[in-house]
């Protein structure tokens, strides 16, 4: 099961530069379904992306589902040259994007993100709208029963 | 590197199917989830994944 405090105190311990997105975002605006990674969308600056590899680099990443034995390091050069990447760490499950579809980059989605405390950490996730647009914009079938609940979830805000 | 800060136009006007699964979301969650704050709702989801791996756990082991 995937360690959600423990992946947050290594990217906020290490500085990264990022904005949490999907389930975990739904989730801390309120959707009662359950989510088993964390999505990132990370800020491609050089010193981001050290920043980045050096925060996870005690935890094993690696390339979920791909064969063990691969060689594959996610230090800086592998991070520059790539955007997404999904992993498998040893604290759990981690999407580690530089873009979520829809376009939006970490420059686009930080001034559409809400700082907030999880776990004792400051950490910033994508506002409600801009959830509901990403899922919109990603287009999958499997998002239209979530998309549905965060639509009803801005509902209920808004009655309040 | 990508230094757009727009996000690409996407409808947002009301689609059918998503408007079909909204008659059966359970608003009683939603409220409930509502009164907590977002710290409060991530560490109940988790308490939840704990309570769904314990469960499978128990059927492996039966």
């Amino acid at each position: 099961m995937t360690d959600f405090q423990r992946l947050l105190e290594a990217l906020v311990g290490g500085n990264v530069e990022f904005v949490i997105i999907g389930g975990v975002a739904a989730v801390a605006h309120g959707s009662a379904h359950v989510t088993v990674d964390l999505d990132i969308v990370y800020r491609r600056t050089p010193e981001n992306l050290a920043r980045l590899a050096a925060a996870l680099a005690p935890h094993a990443p690696y390339l979920r589902g791909a064969p063990p034995g691969l060689p594959f390091a996610f230090d800086v050069e592998t991070i520059r040259r790539g955007l997404n990447f999904t992993l498998s760490t040893a604290l759990g499950d981690l999407d580690v994007l530089g873009e979520a579809t829809g376009g939006g980059n970490y420059d686009a989605l930080r001034p559409r993100s809400e700082s907030r405390q999880l776990y004792g950490l400051e950490v910033r996730f994508v506002d409600l709208d801009t959830l509901i647009h990403l899922k919109r914009a990603a287009g999958r079938p499997k998002d239209l029963e979530r998309i549905a609940e965060l639509e009803a979830i801005k509902q209920e805000r808004n009655r309040s | 590197m990508n230094e757009g800060r727009e996000l690409e136009w996407v409808s947002l006007d009301p689609d059918p199917v998503i408007e079909a699964y909204k008659r059966d979301v359970d608003r009683t969650l939603i409220r409930e989830n509502l009164k907590l704050t977002p710290d409060e709702r991530l560490r109940k989801m988790v308490s939840v994944l704990r309570f769904l791996e314990e469960v499978r756990g128990s059927k492996a082991t039966k």
